[in-house]
């Protein structure tokens, strides 16, 4: 099977079909939520979180497997919400107290694993997902969860839209900051959630971060700015899929299809910042 | 020191604060305040840094606590409607929110590459009453065109806000504040950086808005810009030092309890003032 038949037959498979459509689901909440991260300059508190939520899906995953995973990565990462948003608003410490904290956290996580006797495993599927054999169940998970994410962005999108541009005007206005910065600090965390089956709690940040800083690179209108960080997420997701498919089959490469997927997202940024280089250029 | 006078209550007055105090946290910030400002009274709030200005106007805009006395306020379309047809408007509400308030904030904390157009920013005005679900109606986008023409920048609706001079952002986010038709704007240190064209522009927007009976509040540190457009002055330095028609208040007594040891410009002259604790 060559790779043009790989776009579209190989997702005729019910695995691949089942891994596209979550992805596919994750690109759209996680390529909306994305514009906002990049324009309130989020990324490292976004990496935060993710790192926050691990000791939640390693907790839950020893006492009550796949499914423990999902509950304790939900509970982690509320609490990790109220917290960020608490040690942010008082504007107690800094990035390196947002960052101790963080990695603190992952640690514990780590450790937590690694007291199971299933921790090879069970530590890399949590770091990286599982792309290729999420069950039916998972994927439903992944859409609920990522649906919630997306409206609790969309129910706010005007304090969200608000508060990136002018924070004291919002405030002005009347939109409080702090339910402003909850909402969209829970739906970053449900969105950590809803891919951990899919491509884990590493790669996530791929799907979180690249798609919103590529349309900040060639959008200059908001409303171009989520159709491409949306548009541009679920391409990289089909590209790599099945890239990760055809080498899998025809070449005999046992590649993990959530890291593929994740370095087909870092290509599309590298592409758009090579492409914003040239029209620079031209243009000067 | 404290000069306390009884403070006369105007008539429909859009703003009134009796014995005020408003604090962050437990540290009053400033304190005595007791002003009261008519529709169309343009009130220039002036003051050192760090004197108390910025927090007036949060105060107002209830985004920080008047931790004593009372504040009334009667900024919103309904309540000056009341006010304006009636001579017996209402005694006044204890201020919630602030209804009716509009702010124009510096626009140096602005991102100049935020991917935004000066329309979609003006309209972040209408936000509030769009709620959480309505798309914006012919309503919205008549307010929006209207106020972009008060501050003369509909030929720029569609530029993106940050290829905007700063004289034009400043007007842009007027024209936001106005979307609202506030009765009472509060203005943080307006013409800060503007050249002569904007500044024209923007007091001859001030004079018109008073016209309309719209109070205002403007923090500055140009008495130019007092005597330009506004009737009242009130000098804070941490409390009210005084509060009253401009000429009655920008005396050399009060400007030395208020500045020490820096250059003011009176009526042409160039005063040093002495400093009481330097």
């Amino acid at each position: 099977m060559n790779m043009i038949d790989a776009l579209t037959t190989a997702f005729q498979l019910p695995f691949m079909m089942r891994a596209l459509v979550v992805l596919l689901v994750l690109s759209l909440a996680a390529g909306f939520i994305g514009v906002f991260i990049n324009l309130r300059g989020l990324e490292f508190l976004t990496d935060g979180l993710t790192h926050a939520v691990f000791p939640g899906l390693a907790a839950g995953f020893i006492v009550g497997g796949k499914d423990g995973a999902l509950l304790g990565a939900i509970i982690a990462a509320t609490a990790a919400t109220l917290l960020l948003t608490w040690l942010s608003n008082r504007r107690v410490g800094n990035d390196a107290t947002t960052a101790i904290v963080f990695t603190a956290l992952f640690s514990v996580g780590v450790l937590i694993v690694s007291t199971s006797s299933q921790q090879t495993s069970g530590l890399e599927q949590l770091l990286f997902g599982h792309l290729l054999t999420v069950t039916e169940a998972e994927a439903l998970t992944t859409i609920g969860v990522s649906a919630l994410a997306l409206a609790v962005v969309l129910l706010t999108f005007r304090r969200q839209l608000f508060r990136s541009f002018d924070e004291e005007g919002s405030a002005a206005a009347g939109y409080r900051v702090l339910l402003t910065d909850v909402a969209l600090n829970v739906s970053i965390a449900l969105v950590v959630v809803a891919a951990s089956a899919a491509v884990g709690n590493l790669l996530v940040l791929a799907v979180l971060i690249v798609p919103g800083a590529l349309a900040r690179l060639v959008a200059v209108r908001m409303g171009y700015l989520f159709v491409t960080a949306i548009a541009v997420g679920m391409l990289a997701s089909w590209l790599g899929l099945a890239t990760s498919f055809t080498l899998s089959v025809d070449a005999g490469f046992n590649v993990p299809g959530g890291a593929t997927v994740a370095l087909f997202f870092v290509a599309t940024y590298v592409l758009a910042l090579l492409y914003r280089t040239v029209v620079k250029q031209v243009r000067t | 020191m404290a000069r306390r006078k009884t403070l006369a209550i105007k008539p429909d007055a859009r703003l009134t604060i009796t014995g005020g105090e408003f604090s962050y946290g437990d540290a009053p910030a400033l304190t005595d305040v007791n002003i009261s400002i008519a529709p169309g009274e343009a009130v220039a709030l002036i003051g050192p840094n760090g004197s108390g200005k910025s927090t007036l106007l949060k105060g107002v805009l209830g985004l920080i606590s008047l931790t004593a006395g009372e504040m009334y306020l009667h900024a919103s379309a309904e309540a000056c409607a009341a006010a304006d047809s009636s001579a017996e408007h209402p005694e006044g509400h204890i201020h919630e929110g602030a209804e009716g308030v509009g702010y124009l904030p510096q626009t140096e904390h602005i991102d100049p590459e935020f991917p935004i157009s000066l329309r979609q920013v003006v309209m972040m005005g209408r936000y509030r009453r769009l709620g959480w679900w309505r798309f914006p109606g012919s309503a919205d986008r008549s307010a929006v065109n209207n106020a972009l023409d008060a501050v003369d920048l509909r030929p720029f609706a569609k530029k993106r806000f940050g290829s905007l001079s700063g004289g034009q952002q400043q007007r842009g986010l007027l024209a936001r504040a106005l979307t609202a038709n506030p009765g009472l704007l509060l203005l943080d240190e307006p013409i800060n950086g503007l050249d002569q064209p904007n500044r024209d522009s923007l007091l001859e927007t001030i004079r018109g808005l008073k016209a309309r009976g719209v109070a205002l509040i403007i923090t500055t540190h140009d008495l130019d810009l007092a005597r330009a457009v506004c009737d009242s002055v009130l000098l804070v330095n941490g409390r009210q030092i005084a509060f009253g028609p401009r000429e009655d208040v920008l005396t050399l007594a009060n400007l030395q309890e208020v500045f020490h040891d820096v250059q003011v410009e009176v009526d042409e002259h160039t005063l040093v003032l002495p400093g009481h604790d330097h």
